[in-house]
Protein backbone atom coordinates (compact mmCIF):
# COMPACT_ATOMS: atom_id res chain seq x y z
CA UNK A 1 0.00 0.00 0.00
CA UNK A 2 2.89 2.21 0.36
CA UNK A 3 4.62 1.77 -2.67
CA UNK A 4 1.51 3.04 -4.62
CA UNK A 5 1.10 6.03 -2.77
CA UNK A 6 4.72 6.66 -3.62
CA UNK A 7 3.86 5.91 -7.10
CA UNK A 8 1.08 7.90 -7.12
CA UNK A 9 3.02 10.79 -5.80
CA UNK A 10 5.78 10.21 -8.76
CA UNK A 11 2.78 9.83 -11.31
CA UNK A 12 1.36 13.26 -10.03
CA UNK A 13 4.34 14.92 -10.15
CA UNK A 14 4.71 14.34 -13.74
CA UNK A 15 0.65 15.12 -13.94
CA UNK A 16 1.36 18.44 -12.54
CA UNK A 17 4.60 19.44 -15.05
CA UNK A 18 2.87 17.94 -18.02
CA UNK A 19 -0.64 20.00 -17.46
CA UNK A 20 1.97 23.10 -17.06
CA UNK A 21 3.45 22.46 -20.54
CA UNK A 22 0.28 22.17 -22.35
CA UNK A 23 -1.04 25.14 -20.82
CA UNK A 24 2.30 26.71 -22.33
CA UNK A 25 1.76 25.35 -25.38
CA UNK A 26 -2.00 26.66 -25.69
CA UNK A 27 -1.43 30.58 -24.20
CA UNK A 28 2.34 31.12 -25.12
CA UNK A 29 2.50 34.04 -27.39
CA UNK A 30 4.88 33.16 -30.35
CA UNK A 31 6.13 29.62 -31.87
CA UNK A 32 9.81 29.81 -30.23
CA UNK A 33 8.18 30.22 -26.94
CA UNK A 34 5.85 26.93 -27.33
CA UNK A 35 8.80 25.04 -27.92
CA UNK A 36 10.14 25.82 -24.80
CA UNK A 37 7.05 24.64 -22.88
CA UNK A 38 6.84 21.68 -24.80
CA UNK A 39 10.36 20.59 -22.99
CA UNK A 40 8.55 21.11 -20.00
CA UNK A 41 6.34 18.08 -20.72
CA UNK A 42 9.55 15.65 -22.23
CA UNK A 43 11.50 16.00 -19.87
CA UNK A 44 10.03 15.70 -15.97
CA UNK A 45 6.49 14.73 -17.20
CA UNK A 46 7.88 11.98 -18.57
CA UNK A 47 10.64 10.91 -15.58
CA UNK A 48 7.72 11.08 -13.24
CA UNK A 49 5.67 8.89 -14.90
CA UNK A 50 8.60 6.62 -15.56
CA UNK A 51 10.17 6.56 -12.20
CA UNK A 52 6.89 5.49 -10.89
CA UNK A 53 6.28 3.28 -13.25
CA UNK A 54 9.81 1.66 -12.64
CA UNK A 55 9.00 1.46 -8.88
CA UNK A 56 5.76 0.23 -9.35
CA UNK A 57 6.66 -2.77 -12.32
CA UNK A 58 10.13 -3.67 -10.22
CA UNK A 59 8.82 -3.99 -6.78
CA UNK A 60 4.76 -4.19 -7.26
CA UNK A 61 4.70 -6.65 -10.15
CA UNK A 62 8.07 -8.29 -9.55
CA UNK A 63 8.35 -7.83 -13.49
CA UNK A 64 11.65 -7.17 -14.34
CA UNK A 65 11.48 -6.91 -17.96
CA UNK A 66 8.70 -4.53 -17.70
CA UNK A 67 10.75 -2.43 -15.49
CA UNK A 68 13.71 -2.14 -18.38
CA UNK A 69 11.35 -1.77 -20.95
CA UNK A 70 9.71 1.21 -19.68
CA UNK A 71 13.37 2.84 -18.27
CA UNK A 72 14.18 2.31 -21.87
CA UNK A 73 11.13 4.45 -22.93
CA UNK A 74 12.00 7.19 -20.83
CA UNK A 75 15.75 6.96 -21.88
CA UNK A 76 15.12 7.43 -25.53
CA UNK A 77 13.00 10.13 -24.90
CA UNK A 78 15.38 12.20 -23.09
CA UNK A 79 17.99 11.20 -25.28
CA UNK A 80 16.07 11.81 -28.55
CA UNK A 81 14.13 15.06 -27.55
CA UNK A 82 16.58 17.87 -27.79
CA UNK A 83 17.66 16.93 -31.38
CA UNK A 84 14.15 17.04 -32.19
CA UNK A 85 13.91 20.56 -30.84
CA UNK A 86 17.13 21.69 -31.68
CA UNK A 87 16.26 21.22 -35.53
CA UNK A 88 12.37 22.52 -35.25
CA UNK A 89 14.05 25.75 -33.88
CA UNK A 90 16.01 25.89 -36.98
CA UNK A 91 13.89 24.80 -39.52
CA UNK A 92 11.32 27.74 -37.86
CA UNK A 93 14.02 30.38 -37.93
CA UNK A 94 15.63 29.84 -41.34
CA UNK A 95 12.38 29.22 -43.23
CA UNK A 96 11.41 32.71 -42.61
CA UNK A 97 9.38 32.20 -38.76
CA UNK A 98 9.44 35.24 -36.60
CA UNK A 99 7.68 36.53 -33.19
CA UNK A 100 5.12 39.05 -33.89
CA UNK A 101 6.91 41.08 -30.99
CA UNK A 102 10.08 42.44 -31.48
CA UNK A 103 12.44 39.89 -29.45
CA UNK A 104 14.90 41.59 -26.70
CA UNK A 105 18.29 40.48 -29.10
CA UNK A 106 18.37 38.76 -32.25
CA UNK A 107 21.81 38.06 -32.45
CA UNK A 108 21.28 34.68 -35.09
CA UNK A 109 19.42 37.91 -37.25
CA UNK A 110 22.32 40.59 -36.99
CA UNK A 111 24.58 37.78 -38.23
CA UNK A 112 23.08 35.56 -40.25
CA UNK A 113 21.39 38.46 -42.39
CA UNK A 114 19.70 37.51 -45.25
CA UNK B 1 32.77 11.30 -46.09
CA UNK B 2 34.94 9.15 -44.00
CA UNK B 3 36.09 5.35 -43.95
CA UNK B 4 34.81 2.64 -42.17
CA UNK B 5 37.29 1.60 -39.18
CA UNK B 6 36.99 -1.15 -36.72
CA UNK B 7 36.48 0.56 -33.44
CA UNK B 8 33.56 2.36 -34.45
CA UNK B 9 31.84 -0.42 -36.31
CA UNK B 10 32.77 -2.09 -32.46
CA UNK B 11 30.61 1.05 -30.76
CA UNK B 12 27.85 0.64 -33.00
CA UNK B 13 27.48 -2.81 -32.83
CA UNK B 14 27.60 -3.10 -28.85
CA UNK B 15 25.00 -0.22 -28.53
CA UNK B 16 22.42 -1.42 -31.04
CA UNK B 17 22.72 -4.93 -29.17
CA UNK B 18 22.19 -3.63 -26.05
CA UNK B 19 19.05 -1.75 -27.14
CA UNK B 20 17.83 -4.89 -28.60
CA UNK B 21 18.49 -6.91 -25.64
CA UNK B 22 17.21 -4.38 -23.23
CA UNK B 23 13.87 -3.79 -25.91
CA UNK B 24 13.42 -8.37 -26.18
CA UNK B 25 14.26 -9.00 -22.92
CA UNK B 26 14.03 -13.20 -23.86
CA UNK B 27 17.30 -15.19 -23.38
CA UNK B 28 16.66 -18.00 -25.69
CA UNK B 29 19.65 -18.63 -28.40
CA UNK B 30 17.23 -17.76 -31.59
CA UNK B 31 16.72 -14.49 -30.44
CA UNK B 32 20.46 -13.73 -29.08
CA UNK B 33 21.46 -14.51 -32.85
CA UNK B 34 19.06 -12.58 -34.94
CA UNK B 35 19.81 -9.71 -32.98
CA UNK B 36 23.61 -9.81 -33.01
CA UNK B 37 23.47 -10.49 -37.02
CA UNK B 38 20.93 -7.28 -37.31
CA UNK B 39 23.38 -5.33 -35.10
CA UNK B 40 26.38 -6.31 -37.13
CA UNK B 41 25.03 -5.18 -40.60
CA UNK B 42 23.56 -2.18 -39.44
CA UNK B 43 26.72 -1.24 -37.44
CA UNK B 44 28.46 -1.89 -40.85
CA UNK B 45 26.11 0.35 -42.41
CA UNK B 46 25.75 3.16 -39.93
CA UNK B 47 29.22 3.44 -38.25
CA UNK B 48 30.77 5.88 -40.43
CA UNK B 49 27.96 8.17 -39.94
CA UNK B 50 27.43 7.81 -36.08
CA UNK B 51 31.46 7.79 -34.51
CA UNK B 52 33.80 10.79 -36.37
CA UNK B 53 36.40 10.32 -33.51
CA UNK B 54 37.80 8.50 -30.93
CA UNK B 55 34.97 5.36 -30.42
CA UNK B 56 36.28 4.11 -27.05
CA UNK B 57 36.87 7.67 -25.10
CA UNK B 58 34.04 6.52 -22.50
CA UNK B 59 35.43 3.00 -22.31
CA UNK B 60 37.69 4.39 -19.36
CA UNK B 61 35.72 3.91 -16.23
CA UNK B 62 37.09 6.86 -14.80
CA UNK B 63 35.65 9.13 -17.02
CA UNK B 64 32.23 7.03 -17.69
CA UNK B 65 32.07 7.44 -13.81
CA UNK B 66 32.11 10.94 -14.18
CA UNK B 67 29.93 10.98 -17.16
CA UNK B 68 27.13 9.67 -15.32
CA UNK B 69 27.80 11.49 -12.09
CA UNK B 70 27.25 14.63 -14.32
CA UNK B 71 23.99 13.10 -15.65
CA UNK B 72 22.30 12.34 -12.29
CA UNK B 73 23.76 14.95 -10.15
CA UNK B 74 24.92 18.08 -11.60
CA UNK B 75 22.62 18.31 -14.83
CA UNK B 76 19.47 17.08 -12.60
CA UNK B 77 19.84 19.88 -9.92
CA UNK B 78 19.88 22.01 -13.51
CA UNK B 79 16.39 20.33 -14.68
CA UNK B 80 14.60 20.33 -12.25
CA UNK B 81 15.02 24.17 -10.95
CA UNK B 82 14.56 25.40 -14.48
CA UNK B 83 11.24 23.21 -14.27
CA UNK B 84 10.02 24.73 -11.80
CA UNK B 85 10.82 28.27 -13.34
CA UNK B 86 9.19 27.21 -16.70
CA UNK B 87 6.16 26.11 -14.50
CA UNK B 88 5.67 29.07 -12.74
CA UNK B 89 6.05 30.87 -15.75
CA UNK B 90 2.91 28.54 -17.48
CA UNK B 91 0.90 28.93 -14.20
CA UNK B 92 1.50 32.97 -13.64
CA UNK B 93 -0.42 33.08 -17.45
CA UNK B 94 2.61 33.69 -19.70
CA UNK B 95 2.76 37.02 -19.15
CA UNK B 96 5.90 38.18 -17.63
CA UNK B 97 8.45 36.76 -20.55
CA UNK B 98 11.06 38.17 -22.69
CA UNK B 99 12.53 36.25 -25.20
CA UNK B 100 15.66 36.45 -27.66
CA UNK B 101 18.39 34.90 -29.04
CA UNK B 102 21.93 35.16 -27.66
CA UNK B 103 24.96 34.36 -29.02
CA UNK B 104 27.24 32.61 -26.08
CA UNK B 105 30.83 31.26 -26.14
CA UNK B 106 32.01 27.73 -25.49
CA UNK B 107 35.13 26.46 -24.69
CA UNK B 108 34.46 22.82 -25.95
CA UNK B 109 36.79 21.85 -29.09
CA UNK B 110 35.92 18.55 -29.77
CA UNK B 111 32.18 17.25 -31.49
CA UNK B 112 30.87 15.35 -29.24
CA UNK B 113 31.68 18.05 -26.08
CA UNK B 114 29.69 20.48 -28.36
CA UNK B 115 26.90 18.40 -28.86
CA UNK B 116 26.77 17.29 -24.78
CA UNK B 117 26.64 21.36 -23.91
CA UNK B 118 24.55 21.71 -26.82
CA UNK B 119 21.70 19.20 -26.11
CA UNK B 120 22.33 19.85 -22.52
CA UNK B 121 21.39 23.47 -22.85
CA UNK B 122 18.08 22.51 -24.94
CA UNK B 123 16.81 20.10 -22.53
CA UNK B 124 16.13 22.43 -19.42
CA UNK B 125 13.41 24.18 -20.07
CA UNK B 126 13.66 28.01 -21.19
CA UNK B 127 16.80 27.83 -23.40
CA UNK B 128 16.82 26.16 -26.98
CA UNK B 129 19.83 26.07 -29.29
CA UNK B 130 19.44 26.46 -32.65
CA UNK B 131 22.74 26.80 -34.43
CA UNK B 132 26.68 26.60 -33.70
CA UNK B 133 29.26 28.15 -35.36
CA UNK B 134 33.10 28.51 -35.62
CA UNK B 135 35.10 32.31 -35.68
CA UNK B 136 39.28 32.20 -34.90
CA UNK B 137 38.71 28.45 -33.31
CA UNK B 138 36.72 29.93 -30.94
CA UNK B 139 33.41 28.06 -30.92
CA UNK B 140 29.83 30.01 -30.57
CA UNK B 141 26.45 28.54 -29.70
CA UNK B 142 23.30 30.56 -30.84
CA UNK B 143 20.90 30.40 -27.24
CA UNK B 144 17.27 31.27 -27.94
CA UNK B 145 16.11 32.27 -24.15
CA UNK B 146 12.83 32.83 -22.58
CA UNK B 147 13.55 35.32 -20.32
CA UNK B 148 16.95 37.18 -21.21
CA UNK B 149 18.51 39.01 -18.11
CA UNK B 150 21.98 39.56 -19.94
CA UNK B 151 23.15 40.63 -23.35
CA UNK B 152 26.47 40.37 -22.82
CA UNK B 153 27.78 37.24 -24.44
CA UNK B 154 30.43 36.25 -21.47
CA UNK B 155 27.79 36.93 -18.37
CA UNK B 156 24.89 35.14 -20.49
CA UNK B 157 26.95 32.27 -20.91
CA UNK B 158 27.88 31.64 -17.45
CA UNK B 159 23.74 32.14 -16.21
CA UNK B 160 22.87 29.82 -18.94
CA UNK B 161 25.60 26.78 -19.32
CA UNK B 162 28.21 27.65 -16.13
CA UNK B 163 27.77 24.70 -14.29
CA UNK B 164 26.38 22.51 -17.21
CA UNK B 165 29.90 22.70 -18.99
CA UNK B 166 32.09 22.48 -15.91
CA UNK B 167 30.89 19.35 -15.59
CA UNK B 168 31.20 18.50 -18.74
CA UNK B 169 34.73 19.25 -19.48
CA UNK B 170 35.20 16.62 -16.73
CA UNK B 171 35.25 13.97 -19.29
CA UNK B 172 35.26 15.41 -22.75
CA UNK B 173 37.41 18.33 -24.19
CA UNK C 1 -4.86 -0.36 -9.75
CA UNK C 2 -8.19 2.47 -10.86
CA UNK C 3 -5.59 5.31 -10.25
CA UNK C 4 -3.52 4.40 -13.00
CA UNK C 5 -6.31 4.29 -15.16
CA UNK C 6 -7.39 7.78 -13.81
CA UNK C 7 -4.02 8.93 -14.27
CA UNK C 8 -4.02 7.71 -17.88
CA UNK C 9 -7.34 9.05 -18.71
CA UNK C 10 -5.63 12.44 -16.97
CA UNK C 11 -3.08 12.07 -20.29
CA UNK C 12 -5.08 11.23 -22.49
CA UNK C 13 -7.09 14.68 -22.00
CA UNK C 14 -4.17 16.84 -21.87
CA UNK C 15 -3.31 15.19 -25.20
CA UNK C 16 -6.86 16.44 -26.63
CA UNK C 17 -6.74 19.75 -25.28
CA UNK C 18 -2.97 20.03 -27.79
CA UNK C 19 -5.77 19.43 -30.31
CA UNK C 20 -6.55 23.58 -29.97
CA UNK C 21 -2.95 24.34 -31.26
CA UNK C 22 -2.90 21.39 -34.01
CA UNK C 23 -6.15 22.89 -35.67
CA UNK C 24 -5.46 26.56 -35.13
CA UNK C 25 -1.53 27.06 -35.23
CA UNK C 26 -0.75 29.94 -37.42
CA UNK C 27 2.25 27.99 -38.68
CA UNK C 28 3.80 24.52 -39.90
CA UNK C 29 6.54 24.85 -36.93
CA UNK C 30 3.24 25.16 -34.27
CA UNK C 31 1.23 22.23 -35.31
CA UNK C 32 4.48 20.22 -35.37
CA UNK C 33 5.56 21.29 -31.71
CA UNK C 34 1.46 20.44 -30.59
CA UNK C 35 1.56 17.10 -32.58
CA UNK C 36 5.11 16.35 -30.73
CA UNK C 37 3.70 17.54 -27.29
CA UNK C 38 0.89 15.02 -28.16
CA UNK C 39 3.40 12.05 -28.75
CA UNK C 40 5.00 12.32 -25.72
CA UNK C 41 1.91 12.49 -23.82
CA UNK C 42 0.08 9.44 -25.25
CA UNK C 43 3.27 7.62 -24.45
CA UNK C 44 2.83 8.16 -20.88
CA UNK C 45 -0.83 7.33 -21.23
CA UNK C 46 0.28 3.76 -22.81
CA UNK C 47 2.50 3.14 -19.86
CA UNK C 48 0.28 3.63 -17.09
CA UNK C 49 -2.39 1.68 -19.10
CA UNK C 50 0.07 -0.87 -19.68
CA UNK C 51 0.60 -0.66 -15.90
CA UNK C 52 -3.01 -0.82 -15.21
CA UNK C 53 -4.15 -3.73 -17.77
CA UNK C 54 -0.91 -6.10 -16.94
CA UNK C 55 0.05 -6.74 -20.41
CA UNK C 56 3.31 -5.73 -22.14
CA UNK C 57 1.35 -5.33 -25.96
CA UNK C 58 1.06 -1.21 -24.72
CA UNK C 59 4.26 -0.97 -24.10
CA UNK C 60 5.80 -1.59 -27.30
CA UNK C 61 3.31 0.40 -29.08
CA UNK C 62 4.88 2.89 -26.70
CA UNK C 63 8.46 2.55 -27.71
CA UNK C 64 6.79 2.45 -31.61
CA UNK C 65 5.34 6.00 -30.67
CA UNK C 66 8.25 7.39 -29.27
CA UNK C 67 10.60 6.44 -32.36
CA UNK C 68 8.36 7.54 -34.59
CA UNK C 69 7.85 10.81 -33.01
CA UNK C 70 11.15 11.76 -33.33
CA UNK C 71 11.86 10.76 -36.79
CA UNK C 72 8.37 12.94 -37.86
CA UNK C 73 9.66 16.13 -35.87
CA UNK C 74 13.07 16.08 -37.80
CA UNK C 75 11.63 14.99 -41.16
CA UNK C 76 9.20 18.48 -40.43
CA UNK C 77 12.11 20.10 -39.26
CA UNK C 78 14.44 19.51 -42.29
CA UNK C 79 11.57 20.50 -44.50
CA UNK C 80 11.17 24.02 -43.16
CA UNK C 81 14.52 24.39 -43.24
CA UNK C 82 14.65 24.37 -46.88
CA UNK C 83 11.54 26.96 -47.36
CA UNK C 84 14.30 30.34 -47.91
CA UNK C 85 16.81 30.16 -50.01
CA UNK C 86 19.55 32.39 -49.28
Amino acid sequence: MALRIVCDIFFAIGLVFAFAGTKGILKMPDTFSRMQAQTCIATLGVLGVVIGGVLYAAIGMHSAGTAIKIAVIGLLILVTNPIGSHVLARGAYRGGIRPEKKMETDDLGRDFDD
Amino acid sequence: MQKTKLPAVLATFVVCYAFWILLTWTFTVQELAAGAIVSLAIALFSARFFVHEKAGWLANPVRFLACLGYWIGTFMKELISANLNMARICFGGCRDINPGIVKIPTDMQSDYGIAAVANSITLTPGTITMETTEEDGQNYLYVHWIDVKETDPEKAGEAIKGSLERGVRRFWK
Amino acid sequence: MTDMLIFSIFFAVLAAMNLYRLAKGPNAADRMVAGDAMDTLICCAMILFSLFSGRGVYLDIAVLTALFGIIDTIVVGRYLEGGKKK
